[in-house]
């Protein structure tokens, strides 16, 4: 009797939950496990900014019912730390000491935000803004007119930012290079995408370096900010939430040492394949070569990772298809004077 | 009497009883000294860290001592093995921590062993005593070129085998690399004196500030051949390697005459020379290794804007610890991974106003371990920067011997087996040697020419590799000691390292974390065997065990020095021949031990150090008998 294949995915997020449909499509009998350091199923990142319109289930914001998952015969581990991937036995080493065997492995992993290392030893009292539990503990923290201070600043967190101004929260961003990030934008343009984001009612304040957060045990009368950024230089800011946004950075720890090519992200052929020839990878986490610019491209935004999922699926049941990215790159400001991104956009 | 009883079962009858020691009536320990190969091949096979330590230090015996508080005798295992444990404890490339067996998939990560080393320099006795096994005089007079890691190490070596050493160094202080090449807030300089203070004080003669090589005032190599009986050349490689650049009019040896472009190694040899060093607000340095990293976290120090390392590989590919990529990312430091230097663009003036780089893609495995980077063609492209360092590696320096000497393709000095060059009586150790490589492979080197030299001339092995083999009435380990994190080292915080160029960076393990972190350690020296004609099979220790490391074997391979080796497995209670503790899977957890209804499972203490030979085998090349105890 033929044995079923085994698909292991790791996140299941955009792209891993796109490449788990589509391997369900193309292999009909195969295994499939998605594994997740996430608590709950696939939530879409664009949708968490509801929870300042009032949404407190999480099931609201599920991108797809729990009965996909069974009806498709995906099984979706949550709360699954991958520690480590043994390439020689093609086994996956689970933080809890469980072992799970593959036979084709899809990294869909993600990138999470990046904390300088500077500042990592105050990651206690920093806000993220991944899960659907960060956004609801942020939401409580700012109560009905909160001020959040952004670091560094990016297309994720400009994204929140517009969310939480529409909220009627004050946002001060104390940007540094990773503003825009991932939009390569000339020093003479910036002054003019600054003043649209100011147009949306945020502030936005450089050349001032974050050396440190400290938390406040008792706010002063009248106040109530729990956190104090310490600046190399001048006065401390006050604030509700202090949340980092100096860009994406791959989450592969677990991949380190497999032998398979790192350089930032997992780095990747066209097709999506990594240097192993039993290990691809999509979305956040990959790197793929580009024989035009020669040289290895990440590929962010909704439709991007999406794609990379699809495709990654189709090339490792037997395809062979290149991705090529049709997403345009240009941050525009709208006639009204705002800002967007196509990094905004998603289905 | 169990104690008694275990120990029997795996000593021949035939061997040295002598080391045990009774009280009472019971006995509680059993000692004895082995050459066997059986028993050296044991602990080559099971104690992944001592094995991959260069200097083969006793590493389970020094952090068991931290657990038991004797950081005393923790220090001095380990300066059995490494003169400058303190240093090391500092700076070690740790090749112990990349096969450590708690690193192994599954296991989590590996112990803190450098981190652990420090704790024993940093928390012995103010009068702690060092102990000291001396040959007596030989009358033996020995010169020693260079005074860094493995011409100290060479040294303190021959020197305790009773012979005359002096040293002769060109700097101003001893230390080589460890003084000149590594900045203090890594490497405090009253540690490095202080280490070195005690491997010269036995009676070595260090003239520093007199060089050795052809010039008017140095000391001449045939000299010191006729006025010594055997000169060990420890010069190591204090030359860096020149950048190539395609040719784009510029000669090699004038990239850095460009102002703002420095050799890394001679930047931080001039610095620490005395002399005032400046770079500019942006500065790029090209290389992948400590110095690489030492340059950037220098220039940091000296008021640089923004600095850039650039690699050829990636972060993953480079000899650099994760701590000290990290440390250097803190201090604001980018990396930047597959590029290669291909061309210096200057301003008119002459001076350096960038660098053009060609990307790179990963390619095979060099021979050496390292990741091959290959340029892709087409692909330049710029980066502004007024400061470069170049730190691409370092060579030796050979123009001071005026004898001639055979030397390998790299220009290093080629030694035969005996560790002498092809001039008789001219030994060589360390970088001299065998290229760039790390402090404690130059250690480690540095000692083991020593013992060949003391053999050259003293005609027969007078000090040699032993296993101490003692049973053990305990497992020392609980299982909870298994579920302790990784205790991280505290550091001073970024705005306060910049003030100047000598506050140290890592603090130390206070004590607390310090015990934690050696309870980490699964004491791979322990060695696990069930008595089969004890057992009874009853399966308790398997139902136990947290891993598969008891198993069921139909035989076992014998490897060729006679230790066991590939178990051959098998599930069908038929055709099992033997019960068998796998010590490779094995984590000394000891839950095996404790659930024994018959007390047929034996923990031994296999621990693999040099021991003086006894005076009345001196020279006698077949079976020596060895006897001592442990300092």
């Amino acid at each position: 009797m033929k044995q079923s294949r085994r698909y292991a995915i790791i996140g299941s997020g955009a792209a891993g939950t796109e490449a788990a449909c589509q391997l369900r499509n193309h292999d009909p009998d195969s295994v499939i496990t998605v594994v997740t350091t996430s608590k709950l199923q696939f939530i879409d990142r664009y949708d968490l900014p509801r929870v300042f319109d009032g949404v407190d289930d999480w099931r609201e914001l599920l991108v797809h019912p729990p009965e996909f998952y069974h009806d498709n015969k995906i099984t979706v581990r949550r709360n699954t730390w991958v520690s480590s991937v043994n390439t020689r036995e093609n086994k996956l080493n689970f933080r809890h000491k469980e072992t799970m065997v593959y036979d084709k492995l899809l990294v869909a992993s993600g990138g999470g935000g990046h904390i300088p290392e500077g500042l990592r030893e105050f990651s206690a009292y920093l806000n993220p803004f991944t899960t659907f539990q960060n956004a609801v503990r942020l939401r409580d923290s700012l109560g009905k007119q909160g001020k959040v201070v952004m670091l560094g600043g990016d297309m994720v967190g400009l994204d929140l930012a517009r969310s939480l101004t529409a909220a009627g929260h004050q946002v001060t961003i104390f940007a540094n290079e990773t503003l825009f990030w991932p939009h390569e934008i000339k020093q003479a343009d910036i002054a003019q995408y600054v003043k649209a984001l100011e147009a949306m009612g945020i502030k936005v304040v450089f050349g001032r370096k974050p050396v440190a957060v400290e938390q406040i045990s008792r706010p002063s009368k009248g106040t109530s900010y729990s956190r104090r950024l310490v600046f190399e230089k001048g006065k401390p800011e006050l604030a509700n939430a202090i949340m980092p946004f100096y860009g994406l950075m791959p989450a592969l720890n677990f991949m380190m040492g497999t032998g398979v090519d790192i350089e930032r992200g997992l780095l990747v052929n066209p097709h999506l394949k990594t240097t192993n020839d039993k290990i691809w990878a999509a979305g956040d986490v990959c790197q793929i070569w580009s024989p035009e610019d020669n040289r290895y491209n990440f590929f962010y935004g909704w439709a991007n990772v999406k794609k990379m999922g699809l495709i990654a699926a189709h090339n490792m049941t037997g395809g062979s298809t290149e991705m090529k990215t049709s997403q345009t790159n240009k941050l525009k400001i709208t006639k009204n004077g705002v800002l967007h991104s196509p990094y905004w956009e998603h289905d | 009497m169990t104690g008694e009883k275990s120990t029997k079962l795996y000593l021949p009858e035939n061997e040295d009883f002598s080391g045990t020691q009774a009280f009472g009536t019971r006995v509680v320990t059993t000692v004895r000294y082995s050459t066997d190969p059986r028993d050296v091949g044991w602990v080559k096979e099971n104690i992944p860290c001592q094995t991959a330590c260069p200097a083969s230090t006793n590493i389970p015996a020094y952090i068991r001592s931290i657990v038991e508080k004797r950081y005393g005798r923790s220090y001095e295992l380990n300066r059995m093995a490494n003169v400058l444990p303190g240093v090391l404890g500092r700076i070690c490339s740790r090749p112990c921590e990349d096969v450590c067996r708690h690193g192994w998939p599954g296991n989590g990560e590996p112990v803190a062993i450098c981190h652990l080393k420090r704790v024993a320099a940093d928390y012995k006795s103010p009068s702690h005593q060092i102990n000291e096994s001396l040959f007596t005089p030989s009358g033996k007079r020995l010169a020693v070129v260079g005074a860094g890691p493995a011409g100290i190490a060479a040294a303190y070596d021959l020197t305790t085998l009773g012979h005359n050493v002096t040293i002769y160094e060109r700097e101003k202080n001893p230390g080589g690399m460890l003084r000149y090449g590594i900045p203090a807030f890594r490497l405090p300089r009253e540690i490095l004196n202080e280490e070195i203070r005690n491997a010269v004080r036995l009676g070595v003669d260090l003239k520093t500030g007199v060089a050795v090589g052809t010039g008017e005032n140095d000391v001449s190599l045939k000299s010191l051949r006729q006025d010594f009986d055997a000169v060990l050349l420890s010069s190591g490689c204090m030359a860096p390697i020149e950048l190539p650049l395609r040719k784009n009019g510029l000669a090699q040896d004038e990239t850095s005459d460009i102002a703002g472009v420095e050799y890394g190694l001679n930047f931080l040899v001039e610095m620490h020379r005395g002399k005032t060093k400046t770079v500019g607000k942006r500065v790029a340095v090209v290389g992948a290794g400590f110095t690489a990293l030492d340059c950037a976290r220098v220039a940091c120090r000296l008021g640089a804007e923004e600095v850039t390392i650039h690699l050829r590989t990636t972060e993953e590919y480079i000899p650099v610890t994760k701590e000290e990529l990290f440390e250097c990312k803190r201090e604001s430091v980018n990396i930047l991974g597959l590029r290669t230097p291909v061309e210096l663009l200057t301003h008119e003036d002459g001076s350096l106003r960038g660098v053009r780089f060609v990307q790179n893609r990963l390619g095979g495995w060099r021979a050496n371990g390292r990741r091959l980077a290959i340029p892709i063609e087409g692909s330049e492209f710029d980066i502004e920067c007024d400061t470069l360092l170049i730190a691409i590696g370092q060579k030796t320096v050979n123009d001071y011997l005026d004898m001639p000497l055979e030397l390998d393709r790299w220009n290093c000095i080629k030694i035969n087996r005996q560790g002498m060059t092809s001039r008789k009586g001219v030994f060589a150790a360390g970088d001299f040697v065998g290229g760039p490589s790390t402090v404690i492979e130059a250690v480690g080197h540095g000692r083991k020419i020593a013992l060949k030299m003391d053999r050259w001339l003293m005609g027969g092995e007078r000090r040699k590799q032993v296993v101490k083999v003692e049973s053990v009435g305990d497992p020392l380990r609980e299982r909870a000691f298994d579920f302790i994190p990784l205790q991280e080292m505290p550091t001073t915080p970024v705005k306060q390292r910049f003030n100047d160029m000598t506050t140290e960076v890592e603090q130390g393990l206070e004590l607390d974390k310090a015990e934690e972190e050696a309870k980490r350690c699964y004491l791979c020296y322990l060695k696990y065997e069930i008595d089969v004609d004890n057992c009874i099979y009853c399966r308790a220790c398997i139902e136990v065990a947290p891993r598969d490391c008891i198993k069921l074997v139909e035989g076992i391979d014998i490897n060729k020095d006679g230790s066991y080796g590939l178990l051959r497995e098998t599930s069908e209670w038929d055709k099992t021949g033997a019960i068998w503790v796998d010590n490779n899977e094995c984590i000394r957890c000891g839950a095996c031990y404790m659930v024994c209804p018959t007390r047929c499972i034996s923990i031994t203490k296999m621990e693999l150090f040099y021991q003086n030979v006894a005076e009345k085998n001196h020279g006698v090349q077949e079976d020596p008998v060895i006897k001592g105890v442990m300092p």
